[in-house]
C-alpha cells in the first residue's frame, strides 16, 4: 500500500509539474495529498493523516474553483517536463531504494521527489496559480518529512503543514500601486 | 541567542515606525512588522526545523503575497520573482534536512550539509543565491529589510536546530563550508558596495558583507567565533537596518553630505570602535587566530575593506533631522552602549 501511496505521490507531483491549468493543478494535487495521506499513517496517525488530507483536499478545491477552467497538462513544448518527472523520479528511487538502508523507503522516495519538482516548479513558473499550487504540495512535503527519521514524529508537523497548504492557495497577489504609499 | 533577537527585532520595528516619513502608511508598516514579529516567535518556539521551515514558508507566501509591486509597465519583481529565492532556500534546507535523516553512506550526510549551508546562505539572500531586488520598492515590499529583519532569528534557529541533526563527522565540512561561503560574501559585499554605481545597492551588498562575516563566525564552532556572530547579528538588526531605513529618504533624493553626523555614521557601519561591530571582530580574529592563524590574516585585511564602502554609505544618509535625527541618535547610542559592554549581552544569550 505504501509503495502506491508513493507512486501516487509522485504521479501528483508530476501532474503538478505538466499542468498550466486549473484542473490540472487541482488533479494533481489531488492525487499528491492521497498519497501522502496515506505515508504519513505510520507517525502522524489518524490526527496527521486527516490534517494532510483535510489541508490537501481544501488546497485542491480551491486551486479547481480559482483561474481559467482548463486542463493544461501537456501543452505543447513539455518534453524538458516530461524529462525532468522521469529523471527526478528514477533518481529519487535509486537513492531512496538502492542508496539509503531501513524502513521506509517509500516515504524518503515521495519526500525526495516531492520537494524537488516542486521547488523547480517553483523556479520555472510565473503564472500565480501554479506557484501557489506547488507551495501547498511543498507544505505537504515538509509536513510528512519528519516521518523519514522517526516513526513517532507526532501530528504537529502535519497539522502544521495541512494549514500551510490550504491557506495559501486562498491568496491572491495584490496589485500594482504606487510605493510612496506603502513604505517609501 | 534567538529571544535577543527577537527583542532586538521589536526594538527596531518601534524605531522603523517612529522614524517612517509621513508619506509612509505607519499603521501598513507597524501591523506587517507585527506579522513579520509573530512568524519570528512562532519560528523560536517550533521545536524542529521542519515546523520552522513550514513557519518560512507561509511568512514568504504571506510577504510576497501582500507587497504591492511598483507602478510601471513591467515590474521588476512580481509576485513569481519575489517566491523564487526563498522557496528555493526551502526546499534545498528540507532536502539537506531529508538527506541528514536518511541511514546510508557518510557521503549522504555530506550532501545533506550541502544542501543546510545553501539553503540558509538562500535564505539571507547571499552568494551565489543573491536575491533580485528593485530600488524603488518600498519598505514592505523589498527583500532588504525582510532579510536583516527576520534573517538573524532565522539563521540563528537553523543552524542551533541543523547542529542537533548533522552528525560529528559531517560538523567540520559544516563549519569550512560556512567560513568559505562567509569570506566570499564579506570580500564580494565589501568590495561591491565600494564600487557599486548606486547608493541602494550600495547598501544591501554591505548587509552582504555583515552575513559573511556572521557565518564565519557561526562556522568559527568556538565560544569566540559564536559571541561575534551573536554581536554581529544583533549590530545588524539594530544598526545597519535602522540605518538603511533612515537612508532610504536621502537616497531617493540624492542628497549625500559630509557632516560630522555622516562620519560618526560611517564609523558604526565600518565596525570601529566604540560601536558594536569592534568587539565583534576582536572576537572573530581571536577566535580564527585561535583555529587557523592565516584564516584571521584574511578576515584582517578584509575587515579593512569595509572603510571606503563605510564612509560612502555614511555620506548617502544626508543629514537626518527632526524623528530621523532622533532616530539616528538612539542607534548610535544603543551601538555604542552594545560595543562598551558587550559581556551583559552575551551572558544573556548564555555564550
Amino acid at each position: 500500500m505504501f509503495v502506491a501511496a508513493a507512486l501516487l505521490a509522485w504521479l501528483g507531483a508530476s501532474l503538478i509539474v505538466l499542468s498550466d491549468g486549473r484542473r490540472g493543478l487541482a488533479l494533481g494535487l489531488a492525487v499528491l495529498t492521497v498519497g501522502f495521506a496515506v505515508l504519513t499513517w505510520p507517525s502522524g496517525a489518524v490526527l496527521g493523516a486527516s490534517a494532510v488530507a483535510a489541508g490537501g483536499a481544501i488546497a485542491s478545491v480551491q486551486c479547481w474553483r480559482s483561474g481559467p477552467a482548463t486542463w493544461g497538462i501537456m501543452p505543447a513544448g513539455s518534453t524538458p517536463r516530461v524529462v525532468l518527472c522521469v529523471g527526478s523520479g528514477v533518481l529519487a528511487l535509486w537513492v531512496a531504494a538502492s542508496v539509503t538502508t531501513g524502513p521506509g523507503a517509500p516515504l524518503r522516495f515521495a519526500v525526495l521527489v516531492v520537494l524537488g519538482l516542486m521547488g523547480v516548479r517553483v523556479l520555472a513558473g510565473r503564472e500565480t496559480a501554479v506557484l501557489l499550487a506547488a507551495i501547498a504540495c511543498l507544505a505537504l512535503a515538509l509536513a510528512v518529512a519528519p516521518g523519514v527519521a522517526a516513526a513517532s514524529a507526532g501530528p504537529v508537523p502535519d497539522i502544521a503543514g495541512g494549514l500551510v497548504a490550504a491557506g495559501v492557495v486562498v491568496l491572491r497577489p495584490a496589485g500594482r500601486a504606487k510605493a510612496d504609499k506603502l513604505g517609501g | 541567542m534567538g529571544a535577543e533577537l527577537l527583542l532586538a527585532a521589536a526594538v527596531t520595528l518601534g524605531l522603523a515606525v517612529f522614524v517612517a516619513p509621513p508619506r509612509v502608511a505607519r499603521r501598513g508598516l507597524f501591523t506587517r512588522g507585527l506579522v513579520g514579529l509573530a512568524g519570528m516567535a512562532a519560528m523560536l518556539a517550533a521545536p524542529s526545523l521542519d515546523l520552522v521551515l513550514l513557519i518560512l514558508l507561509g511568512m514568504i507566501v504571506l510577504q510576497a503575497g501582500s507587497a504591492v509591486p511598483v507602478a510601471g509597465p513591467v515590474p521588476r519583481r512580481d509576485f513569481a520573482t519575489r517566491l523564487r529565492a526563498p522557496i528555493l532556500a526551502i526546499a534545498l534546507l528540507a532536502l539537506g534536512l531529508a538527506f541528514e535523516r536518511v541511514q546510508g553512506p557518510t557521503v549522504l550526510e555530506r550532501f545533506g550539509v550541502v544542501g543546510i549551508v545553501a539553503g540558509l546562505v538562500a535564505a539571507v539572500g547571499l552568494l551565489p543565491y543573491v536575491h533580485e531586488f528593485d530600488p524603488d520598492e518600498s519598505v514592505i515590499a523589498s527583500p532588504i529589510p525582510w532579510i536583516a529583519f527576520v534573517g538573524p532569528l532565522l539563521a540563528v534557529t537553523v543552524l542551533s536546530r541543523a547542529r542537533q541533526v548533522i552528525p560529528a563527522e559531517a560538523s567540520d565540512a559544516f563549519g569550512a563550508m560556512l567560513i568559505g561561503l562567509g569570506l566570499v560574501n564579506m570580500l564580494w559585499g565589501s568590495v561591491a558596495s565600494w564600487r557599486t554605481a548606486g547608493d541602494a545597492a550600495a547598501w544591501r551588498y554591505s548587509f552582504m558583507a555583515d552575513w559573511g562575516l556572521v557565518l564565519c563566525g557561526f562556522g568559527l564552532a568556538i565560544a569566540d567565533g559564536q559571541a561575534a556572530a551573536l554581536i554581529l547579528l544583533v549590530s545588524i538588526v539594530l544598526g545597519r537596518l535602522p540605518l538603511y531605513l533612515l537612508s532610504r529618504e536621502a537616497i531617493r533624493e540624492k542628497h549625500p553630505t559630509d557632516r560630522p553626523i555622516n562620519l560618526v555614521v560611517a564609523a558604526l557601519l565600518a565596525g570601529s570602535a566604540p560601536f558594536a561591530g569592534f568587539p565583534a571582530r576582536v572576537l572573530l580574529l581571536r577566535g580564527a587566530t585561535q583555529l587557523y592563524w592565516p584564516l584571521a590574516l584574511v578576515l584582517a585585511v578584509g575587515m579593512l575593506l569595509w572603510l571606503p564602502a563605510a564612509l560612502r554609505l555614511g555620506r548617502s544618509m544626508g543629514m537626518p533631522r527632526g524623528r530621523q535625527a532622533v532616530g539616528a541618535a538612539i542607534v548610535l547610542a544603543v551601538n555604542i552602549v552594545l560595543g562598551l559592554y558587550p559581556q551583559p549581552f552575551l551572558a544573556l544569550a548564555g555564550l
